[in-house]
């Protein structure tokens, strides 16, 4: 009885159409897959991207006050700054900010003891597209810190 | 490819087999599955359904180093593992192109210990560094397509070559490459 049922089974093809019905029972369903670089998914809300300097909204003014704290912060001396004091002015200027991008593991807690208000000067941006030809490019200067790293844009 | 590579002046032929040649390069990229670390998990990731690398041309994970192109190192690079990299990139055929995936193979990552290589560049020759602590699937992906760029921009048969000088974004031409 046994060998008969299998024999059968095997006469009929029926584990072979078992597979074909679940292949066949997804195909109507529409496509899963995420056509990246046309559409790009919205992040979560806490989402940790690439590091970005923050200006005030309004006026455009820098809002880092070169306190030192996400350089002190930063497990692995990732961030480097200074500023200078001038004359008339309350907060120092900010001269360069050297950051590293290449061993950063975007634990985020640069941005999180950035003390500045309301607009915080250092947060964590919403860009992951970070691929670069050298090592060199990988360290990121203050102009790049406000605009962020520039995105190449492959949707053609 | 040693005996045409380079070779040829500009002219109507070698400029169209140059274009196809670059074209098959490009849109066939071959993976070998290198995933080390946690970086492995996107790259799987990448590799699914719902990323499907396979709109690139590189969904063909190859377990061989001589059926693959692209090795795409995802994870920490111990200094154990690291002859053994340089081994499997030894045997892939040329041509070939490295990615390096994620903070650890780019620079070491938050391991700046004796047992850790301090960046994957230090034995093979890296072409796209990725960014991210791991990173999204989406980096990666922009990641090969940063490497279909670069493929693009460079010549196979043609004696001047363009190459990318690195640190730079535009490429150069240069004379006389073989």
């Amino acid at each position: 009885m046994q060998t008969l049922t299998s024999f059968l089974k095997m006469i009929f093809l029926v584990d072979l159409l078992k597979g074909l019905w679940v292949t066949l029972k997804y195909t109507p369903q529409p496509a899963f897959t995420f056509q990246y670089p046309a559409e790009r998914r919205p992040v979560a809300p806490r989402f940790r991207g690439v590091l970005r300097l923050q200006v005030e909204p309004a006026t455009g003014a820098q809002t880092c006050i070169v306190c030192d704290q996400c350089a002190k912060a930063c497990p692995d001396d990732l961030i480097a700054l200074g500023g200078h004091r001038e004359p008339g002015l309350k907060i120092k200027v900010l001269d360069y900010f050297d950051f590293n991008l290449s061993r950063c593991s975007f634990c985020g807690l640069c941005s999180e003891v950035c003390p500045t208000k309301p607009v915080k000067a250092l947060i964590m941006s919403e860009d992951y597209e970070l691929g670069s030809y050298s090592r060199e490019s990988q360290i990121i200067r203050v102009d790049q810190m406000y605009d962020g790293v520039p995105i190449e844009q492959y949707t053609h | 490819m040693g005996l045409i590579d380079h070779k040829f002046e500009d002219n109507f032929i070698t400029t169209n087999i140059d274009k196809i040649l670059t074209w098959a390069r490009y849109s066939a990229l071959w993976p070998m599955q290198f995933g080390l670390a946690c970086c492995a998990i996107e790259m799987m990731a990448a590799g699914a359904s719902r990323f499907d690398i396979a709109r690139f041309g590189a969904e063909v994970f190859r377990a061989s180093p001589r059926q693959a192109d692209l090795i795409i190192v995802a994870g920490t690079v111990t200094k154990k593992m690291a002859p053994v990299l340089r081994r499997l990139y030894d045997q892939m055929p040329e041509p070939k192109w490295v990615i390096s995936m994620g903070s650890c193979s780019n620079a070491g990552g938050p391991f700046p210990t004796y047992s850790v290589l301090q960046g994957v560049d230090k034995i093979v020759p890296v072409d796209v560094y990725v960014s991210g602590c791991p990173p999204r699937p989406e980096a990666l992906l922009y990641g090969l397509m940063r490497l279909q760029d670069k493929i693009k921009k460079e010549s196979t048969v043609l004696r001047k070559a363009r190459v990318i000088p690195a640190g730079a974004s535009e490429p150069i031409l240069v004379e006389n490459q073989g």
